[in-house]
């Protein structure tokens, strides 16, 4: 948190902050507290300047709207809350490593008895950071060499350049994010970059190079992105023994496709929430903006949380999309879906659900999972208030479908195809929370209705991941 | 093909016989394949003939890319996908079925050779007229290669395949070559072979061999295919006893599937007869 | 009557008059068919007037690299091996050059420039030994990296390294094609007869070097070796036409080098891996403590603000 400096050392009784006010007030304020918090939330206060200190490359006129609000201030502790969330504010413009409040009484010749100055003292990010890495993985190591450049011009751009070198693949994303001043909501990124996957579920590796803009917009509740998105996809079999349904899908490919993601967050944590729902919707348009992919698809994600009986959370969560080809053109093994594995219906193998050829998972068309967790914290609950605050038992239920759908027939017959063959899976394990991006779970599942040719993972499965159901 | 590969093949491919539904691959007939590939697929399928096997020709415009080692054609055979004549010869050997197995030591000595020298010289002056020849390039590969892709997609695959074909032309000394000599190469290398056949009907007299479907593929296509000058074709029309030699394939493997579309040749349009 | 040829050429060892391919087919040719030649035995490849080895240098028409050029360039002088070859044997010639330009070739550059063994004990020692300082530190790592290049290219694999399995295949189409090599020749002398031409300098000029130079992995020279007539056609040609090289016998020297500093080698090996092992370990302790104390105090800082965010952020989260 950052610190306020004051001209005397008394404490306010408010998270043990320090208030600057005038000496002469001081020698009033030697009485209890009680007192002196009532002298201050009545004291009126305009604050009349506000000013930032420590500016480099940053232009004045892009902070602007960050601190406007600090001048609305009517009492003390209203200006402290204000410039609070100024000071957030700044931060998250990611042009500043430290931002510091300095609230003053205001001198100078116009100055008001009851005037007050704010200062923000910030130190700018350097012009350029650079970081390098090696890792060494699965038979294979490489060098991962970053380079950011955070408020390139002045106005909150930030370009990043990251480029991994490895023994097997090489790849590099180049991006370009520029947001609206004043509104820091409202952004655009540019995207460069050619990434290479391997998918030994699907004896698949794919290597894109793609080009990408996305603008950020919220709207009311919610965030909306538009995205433009070409990519060439390069697939390939990743072993001699690869079937002859994936053979035929190796050669080159253009995706050119348009999309937009909706989204409404109220949970108050990304993960392991205590309540609050997320609603996020997203369709992608491909082929009519060029290239040879030509499809539409649709994704939702849904996850409702509530606190339950003594501690615990109850989470309910539902996925599901499908993907229509358009124009006669089969569908791509790279646009389906896959379903399966740790992160999603747990109790099975990484996305070893549903069509598949000669042990080589196609993914599919459409699907739908869903779970429900109870969230418990550890039992005894031991090493409370610290370490074991990042961990949570978890008894869950999944279960999904990921199949075909003839796109000829009635959505009648659709819902009929997705929910025969349903797979399912119970269990409970133990969940940890990785900062505030990621989790690692160790469950002991049980799969059920288990269909010809899905892959289980019966017993205990590992997994480490972003997304879960 | 490796030993290894190859070994586990031969194992696999005598445990069955020959399916019904044995497919070769290529790239589209109508707009994309190029001389080159016409001729080597045209090869294979002379070979399958000429052993009596059955196989339907399916196009794709991903052949290419589905073939294991990179080159067309390929055939996918039960659960076995060989490319290739090379390797597809030993694969149908290990099934039992072979053209070459009358020939004593010094005339499988001189069949591989001159498999060889179509393989270093025709094919060779046939990629370097279809990607080092600027004309050649512009007017017919380029766009033929990357018909099947939208823009840019089509540029950048069609610059990269002429970039590979001219490092690898750099690399076996061909690069320095004027297209005249080119042509006298190929001249050089239709007059040995026109020498081997001399007035008899196969290259090893009484029987065809793989040999005679590699010729036949080549000349086949040199002859039928239009390319931005008929230098190449002039050529080799120079030589009659090859031009009846092809016609005589033609006739004996190729007219009796008269009806079905499996043949490639008629759906060509021109034919030698 | 023009100025007389003049050839650059690698020079030779183990018996031979070149260790390249190429000059081992152009001085073959040259001697067969009597052609009068300024001969320059050379390790220098930047001395040549082309740049590469082997060059012909002519009086008038410039200067030719390449094996089929120059033998093009004998026959205009009027210097042809193959004047008395059939129309029949002219087409054979052709056919069982290309056979060995695709079968044999590439196994060749395998063995000597791209199997590590083989490249470090032999062919980089013998490259850094003759050819002149300063070239010798680096024109043999980057005549490999050309020759690897130039492999890749002809198998049409962007991606081959040395292995075992890239290594059974070349071998494998190298001794078939040997052996069909061997069925041609039967029991003649040559392969058109009782006089040589130009197919049998090429067919020399690759077995000549798996015969004569000993290398640590050497199958080809073994299955070589278990070709009688094939051993027999190379000495020969060795014995008529380069007598002169035979005599020399710088194997031995070259071979008994290997060895002693092989035994040298043990223990120096040790010492140079000690000496490198305190090198960097003194290194790196050095670098941290130049800026070890520095980099203690910025951590704690961080530690301290870390456990501050942490302390305050709780508090909100658990606010119901």
């Amino acid at each position: 948190m950052g610190t306020v400096h004051a001209r005397s050392l008394d404490p306010l009784p408010m998270q043990g902050r320090d208030l600057g006010v005038n000496h002469d007030d001081m020698e009033g304020m030697e009485t209890e507290q009680e007192t002196k918090q009532e002298i201050l939330e009545n004291r009126n206060i305009v604050v009349q300047h506000v000013n930032i200190e420590g500016l480099g490359r940053t232009k004045e006129d892009y902070l602007g709207h960050e601190i406007s609000d600090v001048f609305n201030a009517k009492n003390l502790i209203d200006v402290m809350k204000r410039s609070h969330d100024a000071r957030m504010k700044l931060l998250r413009l990611g042009c500043f490593k430290d931002v510091e409040v300095l609230i003053d009484v205001s001198e100078g010749a116009d100055a008001l008895p009851n005037g007050l100055d704010v200062t923000f003292e910030v130190t700018e990010l350097k012009r350029m950071t650079g970081s390098y890495n090696t890792m060494v993985g699965n038979n294979e190591g490489s060098m991962v060499l970053g380079l950011k450049l955070p408020n390139a011009l002045g106005r909150g751009e930030k370009a990043t350049f990251q480029f991994s070198y490895g023994t097997k693949e090489t790849s590099y994303g180049l991006s370009f994010f520029k947001p609206q001043p004043g509104n820091f909501e409202r952004n655009l990124t540019l995207n460069l970059y050619k990434v290479t996957g391997q998918f030994p579920w699907s004896s698949l590796k794919e290597t894109d190079r793609g080009v990408s803009t996305e603008l950020n917009f919220p709207l009311w509740m919610t965030t909306h992105t538009l995205k433009w998105e070409g990519v060439w996809r390069e697939l390939g079999c990743l072993a001699r023994s690869a079937s002859f349904a994936v053979r035929e899908e190796s050669g080159h490919s253009l995706k050119s496709s348009l999309s937009h993601t909706m989204a409404i967050d109220t949970r108050n944590s990304a993960i392991l929430p205590r309540r609050g729902a997320l609603l996020r919707i997203n369709q992608e348009l491909a082929g009519y903006t060029g290239g040879d992919a030509s499809f539409l698809k649709e994704d939702v994600e849904l996850q409702l949380n509530r606190p339950f009986l003594f501690g615990s959370v109850l989470s309910a969560s539902l996925w599901g999309g499908m993907l229509m080809p358009i124009g006669g053109k089969p569908s791509s093994i790279a646009d389906r879906f896959y379903l399966g594995g740790p992160t999603s219906v747990r109790g099975f193998g990484m996305y070893s659900i549903g069509p598949q050829s000669e042990g080589d998972y196609l993914g599919g068309e459409a699907y739908w999972a869903g779970g429900l967790h109870l969230y418990t914290p550890l039992p005894f609950r031991p090493g409370r208030g610290g370490f074991g605050d990042l961990f949570r038992t978890h008894f869950f239920l999944n279960a999904g479908n990921l199949c075909n759908l003839n796109y000829g027939e009635g959505p009648r017959a659709h819902l009929q195809k997705m929910a025969e063959c349903i797979r399912w899976s119970y269990g409970a394990g133990l969940v940890l929370r990785l900062g505030n991006i990621a989790r690692l779970e160790l469950n002991y599942c049980i799969p059920m209705g288990v269909q010809n040719g899905d892959r289980i993972c019966d017993g205990v499965q590992f997994g480490a991941g972003i997304r879960f159901l | 093909m490796s030993l290894a590969a190859e070994a586990f093949v031969s194992q696999m491919a005598a445990a069955e016989p020959w399916p019904e539904n044995a497919t070769l691959y290529q790239p589209l007939s109508d707009e994309q394949i190029l001389l080159s590939d016409n001729a080597s697929s045209l090869a294979v399928q002379a070979y399958l003939k000429m052993c009596a096997l059955p196989v339907r020709v399916s196009c794709r415009a991903n052949a290419e890319f589905m073939s294991p080692s990179g080159k067309v054609p390929f055939i996918h055979v039960g659960n076995q996908v060989v490319s290739e004549l090379g390797p597809i010869v030993q694969f149908t050997k290990a099934k039992g079925h072979s053209l070459s197995e009358g020939l004593d030591d010094v005339q499988r000595a001189e069949m591989k050779a001159y498999m060889e020298l179509v393989n270093n010289m025709l094919l060779t002056a046939e990629l370097y007229i279809q990607w080092c020849d600027d004309s050649t390039a512009g007017e017919i590969s380029r766009p033929r290669y990357s018909s099947p892709y939208s823009w840019p997609l089509s540029h950048i695959l069609a610059y990269q395949k002429q970039w590979e074909v001219r490092r690898k032309m750099n690399a076996i000394g061909w690069a320095g070559k004027s297209l005249e000599q080119v042509y006298e190469d190929v001249n050089e290398c239709c007059q040995a072979l026109s020498q081997r056949l001399g007035t008899q009907l196969y290259f090893f007299n009484k029987q065809p061999t793989e040999l005679d479907a590699l010729v036949f593929g080549h000349i086949f296509t040199i002859l039928t295919t239009r390319l931005t000058s008929d230098a190449l074709a002039e050529r080799v029309k120079g030589f009659s006893n090859l031009l009846s030699f092809c016609k005589r394939i033609e006739q004996t493997f190729f007219e009796e599937a008269d009806q079905s579309s499996a043949s490639s040749l008629h759906s060509k349009g021109p034919s030698l007869l | 009557m023009a100025a007389p040829l003049e050839l650059f050429s690698w020079k030779g060892s183990w018996g031979l008059p070149s260790v390249n391919t190429e000059c081992l087919i152009v001085l073959a040719y040259a001697r067969f068919a009597g052609v009068p030649l300024k001969l320059h035995k050379t390790a220098n490849p930047w001395g040549s007037p082309t740049g590469t080895l082997p060059a012909l240098k002519t009086g008038e028409d410039g200067s030719f690299s390449q094996p089929s050029k120059i033998i093009i360039e004998f026959r205009k002088q009027k210097y042809n091996a193959d004047f008395d070859l059939s129309a029949k044997e002219g087409a054979d010639t052709l056919a069982f050059i290309s056979l060995v330009e695709e079968k044999l070739m590439p196994a060749l550059i395998y063995t000597l420039w791209v199997d590590p063994k083989n490249y470090v004990e032999v062919t980089r020692r013998w490259h850094g030994d003759n050819i002149p300082f300063p070239l010798n530190f680096f024109l043999p790592s980057h005549m490999r990296r050309q020759q690897l290049a130039r492999l890749r290219l002809i198998k049409g694999n962007e991606a081959l390294e040395a292995g075992e399995e890239v290594e059974k295949e070349l071998y494998h189409d190298a001794q078939e094609c040997m052996d069909l090599l061997s069925q041609r020749l039967g029991s003649s002398k040559f392969f058109f007869g009782d006089s040589p031409s130009s197919l049998d300098a090429h067919v020399f000029g690759y077995l000549a070097l798996v015969l004569k130079i000993k290398l640590p992995c050497g199958q080809l020279q073994q299955h070589l070796q278990s070709l009688d007539n094939l051993t027999q056609f190379c000495s020969n040609i060795l014995t008529l036409y380069f007598p002169s090289e035979l005599d020399e016998g710088p194997a031995h020297k070259i071979s008994i080098q290997p060895e002693a500093s092989d035994l040298d080698s043990g223990p120096n090996k040790k010492r140079k891996q000690l000496l490198s092992l305190f090198f960097a370990l003194g290194a790196m302790l050095s670098y941290a403590l130049l800026t070890g104390i520095v980099s203690v105090e910025h951590v704690s800082i961080e530690d301290s603000r870390e456990s501050q965010d942490i302390s305050e952020g709780q508090p909100g989260e658990e606010d119901e």
